[in-house]
């Protein structure tokens, strides 16, 4: 989703996504490092997301199964739940996946698991809070703070940027007004 | 796309807004009124108390023409008595309430003449009390005192509005009555960005709650037929 030239949004998608074959595909093997083979029915690829999705909604005949079943990305398995649920802020998301909340959200919107976007929704509030914290500590950055800063995600790192610059429009501002007078 | 500007104003932008509140000054010398765009002003007669522009008193100020009188709310009584009222309740003091006849426009209140309230935090405190400690802390008493509360009270807001972020969710809000326009301004580039993100992370589902709902809707409007139809197919 998103704009076309949005590179986030092209990043997104290019998350790969375990899937599922339900039928034989001949010479597609290149798709499993098997140049020239064949997919045999239930193998498991990693697929891009822009392709999986695609792949999960075809079917071949109206009474037909899809032509791939989709599983949960690695980044949002039951161990990572877990450990978002227990501390969000020991996470770090952005090993798991470099756009971690959207490439969720995208999953997401495919399985309609509503715990899930519960708990990804309290995680991302818990770590914006600690986000805004960091933000506003002009040596933030650099501190304590550094190993939890690496781990954000991208949209993370955006709302950093975004806290980060206003409050240091407003030290530029109250600096300049002791400069004037 | 990649001029975009920020939405809201920055700080600077605030604060040239914030110069057009009125404050009372003390003039130093005669000035006769000033026929400007804005209208004109009124003379300036020495020992007599007069309203005027803030960007107009801070120069007069500067210039050692004016002393400027400082609101009654920007004494270190008052910022203490706010600040024990914002420490205790978790919303924020609720802005002065002002004579009826008033217009309502924010620049245009006398919320920081010398006949102002004392006991509430105008819209444009933070800007307004900095630019006053800046400019004229000789005009103000214990203007330390006033300093120290003044940051302290910044703080104690600033650590509200982050808190509030914790409770946003689908239908609820942050109740923000009392935020000066500073604080806005320092703050709307996170809180827009939390909000966009927990958007953007809960839109699965809310869409399946719309489905659900319109699903719901449709059931109540035909749902005598509905029943008899799901009865058929058992």
């Amino acid at each position: 989703m998103g704009s076309y030239y949005n590179i986030d949004a092209i990043l997104t998608d290019a998350q790969k996504v375990p899937c599922t074959f339900t039928l034989d595909l001949p010479s597609m093997g290149y798709l499993d490092d098997n140049a020239g083979g064949d997919i045999k029915a239930q193998t498991s690829i990693s697929l891009p997301l822009w392709l999986s999705t695609l792949l999960a909604v075809q079917r071949l005949g109206p009474s037909q199964a899809p032509l791939c079943t989709l599983d949960l990305p690695s980044s949002i398995s039951p161990r990572v739940l877990n450990a978002l649920k227990a501390d969000p802020r020991t996470v770090d998301l952005r090993s798991l996946a470099g756009n971690f909340y959207e490439g969720a959200a995208r999953c997401l919107e495919l399985f309609e698991e509503e715990e899930i976007v519960d708990i990804l929704c309290e995680s991302f509030k818990k770590r914006a809070a600690d986000i805004a914290d960091h933000a506003h500590n002009p040596r933030g950055a650099l501190g304590e703070g550094a190993d939890f800063l690496r781990g954000l995600d991208e949209m993370e790192r955006q709302l950093f940027r975004a806290a980060h610059e206003s409050s240091k429009a407003m030290r530029a501002w109250m600096g300049e007004m002791k400069k004037k007078s | 796309m990649a001029l975009l500007l920020p939405p809201g104003l920055t700080p600077s932008e605030t604060a040239f807004l914030c110069e057009m509140e009125m404050v009372t000054v003390i003039p130093r010398q005669r000035l006769e009124g000033l026929n400007l765009l804005g209208g004109p002003t009124p003379p300036l007669n020495p020992p007599y108390r007069t309203p005027l522009p803030l960007w107009l008193a801070l120069l007069l100020k500067r210039q050692r023409r004016a002393n400027i009188l400082p609101p009654p709310w920007l004494s270190p009584h008052s910022l203490t008595a706010i600040l024990d009222l914002e420490k205790s309740s978790p919303s924020f003091s609720p802005l002065p309430t002002l004579p009826a006849h008033t217009t309502t426009s924010p620049p245009f209140l006398p919320s920081a003449t010398a006949d102002a309230p004392p006991d509430a935090l105008p819209y444009h405190w933070l800007e307004l009390g900095e630019m006053l400690l800046e400019a004229a802390s000789d005009d103000i008493a214990e203007p330390d005192t006033v300093r120290r509360l003044m940051r302290d009270l910044r703080e104690v807001r600033m650590a509200k509005m982050r808190a509030g972020v914790g409770v946003l969710e689908g239908g609820q809000e942050v109740n923000m009555n009392g935020v000066g326009g500073m604080e806005v301004a320092e703050g709307r580039a996170f809180i827009l960005g939390v909000v966009d993100g927990l958007r953007k992370i809960g839109a699965s589902k809310e869409m399946s709650r719309r489905e659900r709902e319109a699903e719901e809707r449709e059931n109540g409007i035909m749902g005598g037929e509905e029943d008899e139809e799901d009865d058929m197919d058992m």
